[in-house]
């Protein structure tokens, strides 16, 4: 996967991208918004992570105009603003996710995953299946082993959250966005405590977990043993 | 007070009203005194043509005796007499000697505002175009000599007609005058209370954030136009002003969160590393753990500087705070239950108001936390919400904890101002930093309400108060 990052803090940028390289991407480094600008219009990629601020042309800008050029490569705005507005602003402006710095790296990695794979699965589906879990997303019904799980309506739409991401980490901060529209981090671990009545709902009696917690990163749901 | 009517709160239509009553009262009062005056004049003017001729035929009696007055009145009556001119010479049993009636009247009404002398009033029955219509007359008596009685009038008809239609022609001419007035009136307040609600309009239109828009003003320089050339100079000020609050603010917060992001990349990297040794990996964890608290507080101080700043919302939307405090409410509520205290909401249905679902949303968010962090075991916590006198929302977050002493109340929505009340949850509370009231407050402020803390004995209610949400 090609990422192209557009950040004129050099050291920031260097950790970024050491990092992703470490997490297995190839990185491009632009360090102003024009010559961010012109790599992104030349070269194809798949993920662009673009500063808010930057010199000869801003984020923000940069984005109308790849909109403009019917460009849709997913991009990432990384932002030291962090306003409420800042947010709104940048998610207008064509962005297709927005993170505030200073942030986690693992954060960022599972954010990253998070808009390489929606690009792939597009196809509208009613139905959603892992190992023997199954959502009807009509209904809005779950099933586990052919059983039926009693659900509030925010479980369900958690649990539909973690489906659609099978195998991705998603962190706390995701799950509040996705599933509360929330874009603020609470003091309390308040996640922890639904996603351990999720889990007590779904994977409770049954010998495989698929609710897993990922150590100092989020949680992922998978069928995969080990 | 009383509430006056719609039409009546306007001070430009109450004046207009004033000025009409007034106007009106001033002119019917000159109108009538010079109809008053007029009609005053006219019976003067009869009388004395009566006083002259009573005078001149009483002469000719002392003079030349009764054949010459009788003589005089026939002449009179048949041709050359005054127009209108009533003549009647009686003996001492009223019996007609000479003159042109047929009798002394029947019916009389006394005068009261004539000349000294003996006066009155009656009517005489005329044919005209074969109806009999009654004819007023007004006369002076004279005793002669011997009984006999001689009355000298006139017919006032024409007079009264006259006087008739010239208080007609008044009454018209103050009821064209009001009406004058009126027009006059509500076209002035009209034209006024347009161009007040287009002042009101502009200023509320830059109350919600759009600074750069300036009242119209129209060259005429009069009062409104002068005083809305003096709002856009200080509008000119205040935009300069927010433009250099928002750039310092940015670069401020930028300048802050640049070098703690690279602080935390550092620690990041090297904490990714395998061969770190046990000591140094936990003093970096320490240390991350810090940065992440002095991050947490730099957000909520920038939020709140934000919001004192009054910087307007970008994102103002309708807000169903019913649904969000429902929300806020499923969301809290496992992490109370976990604690072993017990969360309730009790709304009314479809609360809106505007602003940001995200600022208040985090209000609340920081609320429920303030309440988790003080009330005792077993307690219990809830969250009103409603509307009152159909006109403010109402939400408040209520907690059995400690509460907050009344001399406390206002330096606690202070940043940084945590009071000595030792919270009671449990972990991650020493991360709180004082700031989640005073972000509270900001928010409202912002959202033009207001936060009042009151006691919920023993507990703390904080209430917030908003406008509702109006298109």
């Amino acid at each position: 996967m090609h990422v192209l990052l557009i950040e004129d803090d050099i050291e920031a940028a260097r950790y970024l991208s050491k990092g992703l390289k470490e997490a297995g991407y190839s990185v491009d480094h632009a360090a102003d918004g024009r010559d961010g600008l012109y790599r992104a219009t030349e070269g194809k990629f798949d993920l662009i992570i673009a500063d808010r601020m930057l010199p000869h042309l801003d984020g923000l800008a940069i984005i109308a105009q790849l909109r403009e050029r019917d460009d849709h490569t997913p991009v990432l705005i990384l932002s030291a603003l962090g306003t409420v507005d800042d947010r709104v602003r940048g998610l207008q402006a064509g962005g297709d996710d927005y993170l505030t710095k200073p942030f986690a790296f693992v954060e960022l990695i599972a954010r990253v995953e998070a808009l390489l794979r929606r690009r792939s699965n597009n196809e509208v589906t009613t139905r959603l299946r892992v190992a023997d879990l199954e959502i009807d997303l009509l209904a809005r019904t779950a099933h586990r082993g052919g059983k039926l799980i009693e659900l509030t309506v925010k479980e369900f739409q958690l649990l539909e959250f973690l489906m659609r991401r099978r195998g991705q980490v998603v962190t706390r901060t995701m799950l509040l966005e996705g599933v509360w529209d929330l874009h603020f981090d609470p003091q309390t671990n308040l996640i922890d405590v639904h996603v351990s009545r999720l889990r007590q709902a779904v994977d409770k009696g049954f010998d495989l977990a698929l609710i897993r917690t990922v150590r100092g990163a989020g949680y992922t749901l998978r069928d995969d043993v080990g | 007070m009383m509430r006056l009517p719609l039409a009546l709160r306007s001070s430009a239509t109450r004046l207009a009203i004033l000025y009409v009553l007034a106007f009106a009262i001033a002119a019917g009062l000159l109108l009538w005194s010079v109809f008053l005056i007029t009609q005053r004049l006219l019976v003067r003017e009869f009388d004395l043509v009566i006083q002259t001729d009573l005078r001149g035929l009483k002469e000719h009696y002392d003079g030349e005796g009764l054949g010459a007055l009788t003589a005089a009145l026939n002449r009179r009556s048949d041709s050359w007499g005054r127009t209108g001119a009533v003549y009647l010479l009686v003996d001492p049993q009223f019996k007609r000697i000479a003159g042109n009636l047929s009798g002394w009247p029947p019916v009389q009404r006394p005068v009261d505002d004539a000349a000294p002398g003996e006066w009155l009033e009656f009517d005489i029955v005329a044919r005209e175009r074969n109806e009999n219509v009654d004819h007023p007359v007004r006369a002076e008596i004279v005793q002669l000599d011997g009984g006999r009685r001689l009355m000298v009038g006139t017919d006032i008809t024409e007079s009264r007609n006259f006087v008739q239609q010239f208080r007609n022609a008044i009454l018209w001419a103050i009821a064209l005058t009001v009406l004058l007035c009126m027009i006059i009136g509500v076209w002035y307040s009209r034209g006024l209370n347009r161009r007040v609600r287009a002042v009101a309009l502009a200023c509320e239109k830059i109350i919600s954030g759009d600074l750069s828009r300036r009242l119209d003003h129209d060259g005429s320089n009069d009062e409104l136009d002068q005083l809305s050339s003096i709002v856009n100079l200080m509008l000119d000020r205040i935009e300069q002003q927010t433009v250099v609050l928002r750039t310092t603010f940015d670069s401020t917060a930028h300048d802050l969160r640049a070098p703690l992001h690279r602080v935390r990349m550092r620690i990041e990297e090297t904490l990714r590393q395998p061969n770190l040794r046990t000591d140094s990996r936990s003093v970096l964890n320490d240390t991350l753990a810090d940065v992440e608290r002095v991050q947490r507080t730099l957000v909520t101080l920038l939020q709140i500087a934000q919001a004192e700043a009054g910087a307007p919302l970008a994102a103002r939307e309708r807000v169903d705070l019913t649904q969000l405090v429902d929300e806020m409410r499923d969301l809290y509520a496992p992490e109370a239950k976990r604690r072993g205290l017990t969360l309730e909401a009790r709304s009314e249905p479809n609360v809106t108001v505007r602003g940001s679902r995200q600022l208040l949303a985090q209000s609340i968010a920081n609320l429920l936390e303030n309440a988790l962090n003080y009330a005792p075991g077993q307690g219990s916590i809830e969250v009103r919400l409603s509307v009152e006198n159909g006109q403010r929302v109402v939400l408040e977050v209520a907690d059995d904890g400690p509460g907050i002493p009344e001399s406390d109340r206002a330096t606690v929505l202070q940043p940084f101002r945590r009071l000595e009340r030792a919270p009671v949850g449990g972990a991650g509370l020493e991360q709180s930093s004082g700031l989640g009231l005073s972000l509270v407050a900001a928010v409202v402020r912002l959202h033009r309400g207001r936060l009042v803390l009151t006691d919920n004995s023993p507990g703390l209610i904080v209430r917030c108060e908003f406008e509702t949400f109006r298109n």
